[in-house]
């Protein structure tokens, strides 16, 4: 128990670690959270001029896309700015940083993602914040159906995130397909479910679980019910398991150092 | 009172895979792996008492930093029997985290955009201390390492000596009965080398921290430790006291002296003139027949000296030595 | 310069471009990687367009399906083909590099444009049969009229080395300012929306296509893209001196911010 509460205040100072290492930015903690604003728009810019042509497209409308973009974003934002090191953790592995992180008594995986923040993904949570707000999914009714759906979406893309890089353990030079693999789960997420069928949409739940953070969650804020939400915490919850698996037998296969020497 | 350290019989072999070259060689390697097994550590047995400060010296790849990392828990031992604290690091690796400290070299653990007073308030939420105890501590030692004024700078705006003086305080402020270095003066100028290891030296002998160094550098060797460890290609070569190491195996020192005169010439015996330019004039002093003090005040006596050094040979060198002159495993005498 | 010292130039800059391109198609991994992308994006679009038209809705000048997927294959292969050239000037402006190579009589600019040049035509080279291959079989076939996309080509080329003009350009603004980032992910944007890179043009509301031509964004791509739908020599020929004017005005730009940024060394030294 005391060992519970003592990696959990571990957790709220790497959280307050790294909001200080972000503002010590300044001027470019504004830029690049700014940036990822206007990028977002942009990227919505492009539904926006399509659905003013063809007011529905697959049962769906502005407003749903709306929803599907404001839940992925946020839970993208979240993911990247509580979790920024899951985008350089196979760089970490290959490059032996997980070595000081073994040294220290605190659990190596929750260090090692905690341990580093992109201040862009202020401008994520900003965008995906605004976006609920305007699809009416913050009214009091809606906000703890948004507040799961987040979630899911963040931790799903995490989990995901933390597999495909844990591949490093295993396969050299990961680093930049985990990076691209995690950019197509965000890309996928970004879409609209009824796009796709058949075989892809089973590939989405699965591989690039895309139909985690972005479909299901979506739904969940779209036509909130109790067995979408009790899917949405069985997913999160798998994932989750997943990633520690797949990272704990890494990190065994790390400590036995059969890798290629360095 | 148990060793802190003991190491029986350890062997830590690791199996490789050929280069693979791009996602289909990997691929390729998967389903047809060309692996060839590299023995890093081969039979290695030592005891360290607590309080002591050793070092393990070596050429690269002799198996310095496996050992090292053995001991701290990062890598499984092959085969062998590996106590820390009387605590087997594979198995109880949180356990002992606790009661370690690590400072690797080349890598570091402050957080480089931020100052390093914020690094230590972590860590002493990483190693759960008591709020009044780890203030005095740091205290303590912002005070002896004389860092006061740096702390509240973000790290990446430190020379590389300030960044090693943080670096050490971050890893003593859990008080730990064990600190490994993995080449801790690297990279610094001869002024910050010779602070670092007075600083380590004081700090072993007041907290009673037992370290275990290893290094390229002898001068670590030298002004840190008493007792050296010396591997080469996976074995124990040399377990010796400092003084004896000097004594039995560093019998030479080599002078390098640049003058007015064209050459210069010491009749001394133990002297011997090396290959040498106009000027510069390249000396090898016997230390078992003479003194380098006599021998550099015959010099500076006999010619209008402009410049003058005094350099052991190369680690190397003294490896080879050893090598040939020494059975492996000496034990301590 | 005369004739011998101009051929000895351009052989010069011949031999980085080569060079360059022989080095990017050594980077198997970042080829592929950008194939894959396209590949990604067509067909979540080629998805996109199949259901927004499956109940026969109209598009434009009577394109369908195939043809809007073969308009996004022609602008994703000129942006997708062009490296970031900004980058790498402005990493030598950061570390000093370039204040011995502006200063000299070989121009920095020059062989910094042969390089991306270079890169760049080794990647419309590879990704243009590749990503035609991937439209083929996503659009199941040609577009209506085929003849257009031979149209497509060189304006699409065009259009690539003009993105490298003017990424140069905001590269060299790093002498003033430090972090270009900024400024590129802004002309990007700009170039996706104004540029219709994934939504022809037509599609835009009237008010946004006006102002979008007031830029160099839509010969960029909308340009090129449209010949998809159509062998279209007057159009075409419209994108191509669009194109060769804005190329002009770039590198006249260019060739000032060079100039400028060599006196401001020779002033303030490095």
């Amino acid at each position: 128990m005391a060992r519970i509460v003592g990696t959990l205040r571990f957790l709220r100072a790497l959280v307050a670690m790294n909001l200080r290492a972000s503002l010590a930015l300044r001027g470019a903690f504004w830029l690049q959270a700014a940036f990822m604003v206007l990028n977002n728009l942009v990227f919505f810019a492009t539904w926006w001029l399509l659905f003013a042509r063809y007011p529905e497209i697959g049962g769906w409308r502005l407003h749903d896309v709306l929803t599907l973009f404001g839940v992925v974003a946020s839970g993208f934002g979240a993911s990247v700015v509580f979790a920024g090191g899951v985008r350089d953790l196979a760089r970490s592995i290959g490059e032996g940083e997980l070595d000081s992180l073994l040294v220290q008594p605190k659990p190596v995986l929750l260090h090692a993602v905690a341990s580093r923040t992109l201040a862009s993904g202020w401008g994520d949570l900003a965008t995906g914040v605004g976006m609920l707000w305007i699809a009416g999914a913050l009214a009091p009714g809606m906000l703890g159906w948004t507040a799961l759906a987040v979630a899911t979406s963040g931790t799903v893309f995490t989990a995901s995130g933390v597999i495909v890089q844990s591949l490093a353990f295993w396969i050299d030079g990961m680093e930049t397909l985990a990076r691209q693999i995690w950019e197509f789960t965000l890309t996928f997420s970004l879409y609209p479910r009824p796009l796709f069928t058949g075989e892809i949409a089973f590939l989405l739940y699965t591989l690039l679980p895309a139909g985690f953070v972005g479909f299901l969650p979506a739904e969940l804020v779209r036509a909130p019910s109790v067995p979408l939400a009790l899917a949405a915490l069985a997913a999160s919850l798998g994932w989750t398991l997943l990633a520690l698996f797949v990272f704990g037998r890494g990190l065994r296969r790390y400590a036995s150092g059969n890798r290629i020497l360095p | 009172m148990p060793p802190a350290i003991e190491l029986e019989n350890l062997r830590k072999v690791f199996r490789v895979r050929g280069r693979a070259h791009g996602i289909s060689g990997s691929v390729r390697a998967l389903f047809a792996p060309t692996t060839r097994e590299v023995v890093a550590v081969d039979d290695v047995s030592f005891a360290i008492e607590p309080g002591e400060r050793v070092a393990f010296v070596g050429p690269n790849g002799a198996g310095k930093s496996t050992t090292l990392k053995v001991l701290s828990g990062i890598l499984q031992p092959s085969a062998g029997r590996v106590r820390v604290l009387a605590l087997e690091p594979g198995r109880e690796r949180t356990k002992l985290a606790f009661r370690i400290g690590a400072v690797f070299g080349q890598r570091s653990q402050l957080w480089s955009h931020l100052p390093a007073a914020d690094t230590f308030d972590l860590l002493a939420r990483i190693y759960e201390l008591a709020p009044a105890d780890y203030r005095q501590r740091r205290a303590e030692l912002v005070a002896s390492f004389e860092i006061a004024e740096v702390i509240e700078k973000p790290v990446r705006q430190l020379s590389l000596g300030e960044r090693m003086r943080c670096e050490l305080v971050a890893s003593l402020l859990h008080r730990p009965e064990i600190l490994f270095l993995d080449e801790p003066t690297i990279g610094l100028d001869v002024v910050a080398k010779a602070t670092i290891r007075d600083l380590l030296r004081e700090r072993g002998r007041r907290d009673g921290c037992t370290l275990l160094l290893t290094s390229h550098d002898t001068g670590d060797m030298e002004g840190v430790c008493e007792r050296v460890l010396v591997i080469h290609r996976g074995r124990l070569l040399l377990d010796r006291p400092i003084e004896a190491l000097r004594k039995s195996f560093i019998p030479m020192k080599r002078i390098s002296v640049v003058t007015e005169e064209a050459e210069v010439h010491v009749g001394l015996p133990g002297v011997r003139r090396l290959p040498s330019r106009p000027h510069r004039t390249e000396l090898e002093v016997d230390l078992a027949l003479i003194g380098v003090d006599r021998v550099v005040a015959a010099i500076v006596a006999g010619a209008r000296v402009l410049d003058l050094s005094v350099e052991d040979p190369p680690m190397e060198e003294i490896v080879t030595a050893i090598y040939r002159g020494a059975a492996p495993v000496e034990g301590r005498k | 310069m005369s004739g011998a010292r101009l051929a000895v130039s351009t052989q010069k800059y011949l031999a980085i471009a080569r060079a360059s391109a022989r080095r990017a198609f050594a980077e198997r991994a970042v080829l592929a990687g950008r194939v894959v992308f396209l590949g990604v994006i067509l067909f979540i679009f080629s998805r996109i367009w199949e259901t927004v038209l499956a109940r026969g809705a109209l598009t434009v000048s009577g394109a369908g399906k195939a043809e809007l997927i073969w308009y996004l294959a022609v602008t994703e292969w000129c942006v997708l083909s062009v490296p970031p050239v900004f980058l790498a000037i402005e990493s030598d402006v950061r570390s000093g590099d370039i204040a011995c190579r502006l200063v000299r009589p070989v121009s920095y600019v020059g062989a910094q444009l042969a390089e991306a040049l270079g890169e760049t035509a080794l990647r419309l080279l590879v990704l243009g049969p590749t990503g035609a291959a991937i439209a083929f079989a996503l659009a199941g076939g040609w577009p209506a009229d085929p003849w257009g996309l031979l149209l497509a080509a060189p304006l699409g080329a065009l259009a690539s080395a003009l993105a490298v003009l003017s990424t140069a350009a905001i590269g060299l603004s790093a002498f003033w300012i430090v972090d270009t980032s900024p400024i590129y992910w802004i002309w990007q944007k700009l170039a996706f929306v104004l540029g219709g890179l994934l939504l022809p043009l037509e599609l835009y509301p009237d008010w946004l296509r006006a102002l979008a031509r007031f830029s160099p964004f839509p010969a960029m791509l909308w340009g090129p893209g449209r010949m998809a739908f159509g062998f279209a020599p007057g159009a075409a020929l419209e994108t191509l001196l669009e194109l060769l004017a804005w190329s002009a005005l770039v590198a006249a730009g260019l060739a000032w911010l060079a100039n400028r940024a060599r006196l401001r060394l020779t002033v303030n030294g490095g």
